[in-house]
C-alpha cells in the first residue's frame, strides 16, 4: 500500500474535518466541497486509482482493512463477483465527532461519496454509496457499465 | 471515511483550494480553525499555563507520532519538533505539497496561545523540512529579554 501509517493515532482530526467541512460549504458552496474531496481521492490515492485502472480493487480492500481496523471500526468487506462491498455499521469518524459534542455536519458523509468518486475517476469501476442511517452505509465497488478507457 | 491518518492530506488540499481564493482566505480559515482548537486547548492554557502546553502537546506527540521534546522552563515553555509527522504526510503525498503548508501551524497556535494571555514566536525554519521550534513566553518582558538574546 502507498500509506499505510501506524503507531499512535489522532482521532481528534476528525472533528477538525467536520469544522472544515461546514466552512468550506457555507463559505464557498458545497460543490467546492466535493471538488477538495474529488481531488483527495483522485491525486491522494492516486495509487490505488491507478490499481482501478489496470482492474485491480485489491488496494482498495487492503486500504479499507488497514484503516478502518485502526480506527476501531464495526464493518465488514466481502468480495463480490465484479468488485468488493463494505458494510459500515459504526462509521468511527462519526462516532468521534459525536464524542467531541460536536454538531455532525449535514455534508460530512460526502467526504466518503466524493473520495470515491475521485479514487474511481477514469477507471472502470464506480463506488454506490447507500446511506444506513447516521454513521451507517453501505459502498459498493462495481464495474461500471460502459467505461471508455482515458 | 477519510482517515484521521490522512487528514493532513486533505488539510493540504483544503490549502490549496484557499490559497487559490486568496490570502485572506487562508488566514480566515486558520482563524477558523483556531476557535475550533480551543475546545482542546484553550481551559488547559488559561488555568495550567506553561504545564498546561506541556500537557497538550506531549500528548499530541504521542497521537500524532512526532518527534517532538518539550520543556517548561522558568518563563517559558520550549517545542522543539524533530520530525513533524503532519508536513512529512504532506510532503509523502501523490498529490504534491502546498508550499505554505507550515504556516497553517502558527496561524492556528499563535491566536489561541495570545487568547490565552501568553507571548508566542515560532521558528518554523524551513517551509521543506519536517522540524521547527516554538516558545510560549509567560510574559512580553519574558519575550524581550530572551529573543533579545538570540
Amino acid at each position: 500500500m502507498r500509506y499505510q501509517e501506524t503507531g499512535g493515532l489522532h482521532l481528534d482530526f476528525h472533528g477538525a474535518t467536520n469544522t472544515t467541512i461546514d466552512y468550506v460549504a457555507d463559505k464557498y458552496g458545497v460543490e467546492a466541497l466535493r471538488d477538495i474531496f474529488f481531488k483527495v481521492g483522485r491525486d491522494v490515492y492516486k495509487d490505488i486509482r491507478e490499481h482501478l485502472a489496470r482492474g485491480d480493487a485489491a488496494e482498495l480492500v487492503k486500504h479499507w482493512h488497514h484503516f478502518l481496523d485502526r480506527e476501531g471500526a464495526d464493518y465488514s468487506v466481502e468480495t463480490t463477483a465484479d468488485g468488493a462491498r463494505l458494510t459500515m455499521r459504526q462509521c468511527p469518524a462519526v462516532r468521534h465527532v459525536k464524542t467531541l459534542g460536536l454538531k455532525l455536519s449535514g455534508h460530512f458523509c460526502e467526504q466518503t461519496e466524493h473520495v470515491n468518486r475521485g479514487l474511481c475517476d477514469g477507471t472502470g469501476f464506480e463506488i454506490v454509496t447507500e446511506r444506513a442511517g447516521e454513521g451507517s452505509c453501505v459502498q459498493t465497488l462495481r464495474r461500471r457499465a460502459h467505461h471508455d478507457p482515458q | 471515511m477519510i482517515p484521521s491518518d490522512h487528514f493532513t492530506r486533505f488539510y493540504n488540499e483544503v490549502f490549496k483550494f484557499l490559497a487559490s481564493q486568496g490570502e485572506v482566505d487562508l488566514q480566515a480559515y486558520w482563524l477558523t480553525i483556531s476557535a475550533h482548537q480551543e475546545r482542546h486547548c484553550l481551559e488547559l492554557f488559561k488555568t495550567k499555563g506553561l504545564q498546561g502546553m506541556k500537557e497538550y502537546w506531549d500528548k499530541i506527540a504521542v497521537e500524532e507520532n512526532c518527534g517532538l521534546e518539550c520543556v517548561v522552563y522558568e518563563d517559558y515553555f520550549e517545542a522543539r519538533m524533530s520530525r513533524c509527522p503532519s508536513l512529512t504526510k504532506a510532503m509523502d503525498n501523490d498529490a504534491g505539497l502546498m508550499p505554505r503548508y507550515c504556516d497553517h501551524c502558527p496561524g492556528w497556535v499563535v491566536p489561541l496561545l495570545e487568547k490565552a494571555g501568553f507571548f508566542p514566536v515560532f521558528d518554523v525554519k524551513s517551509r521543506t523540512e519536517p522540524a521547527c521550534e516554538f516558545r510560549v513566553y509567560k510574559t512580553q518582558e519574558a519575550l524581550l529579554r530572551h529573543e533579545g538574546r538570540r
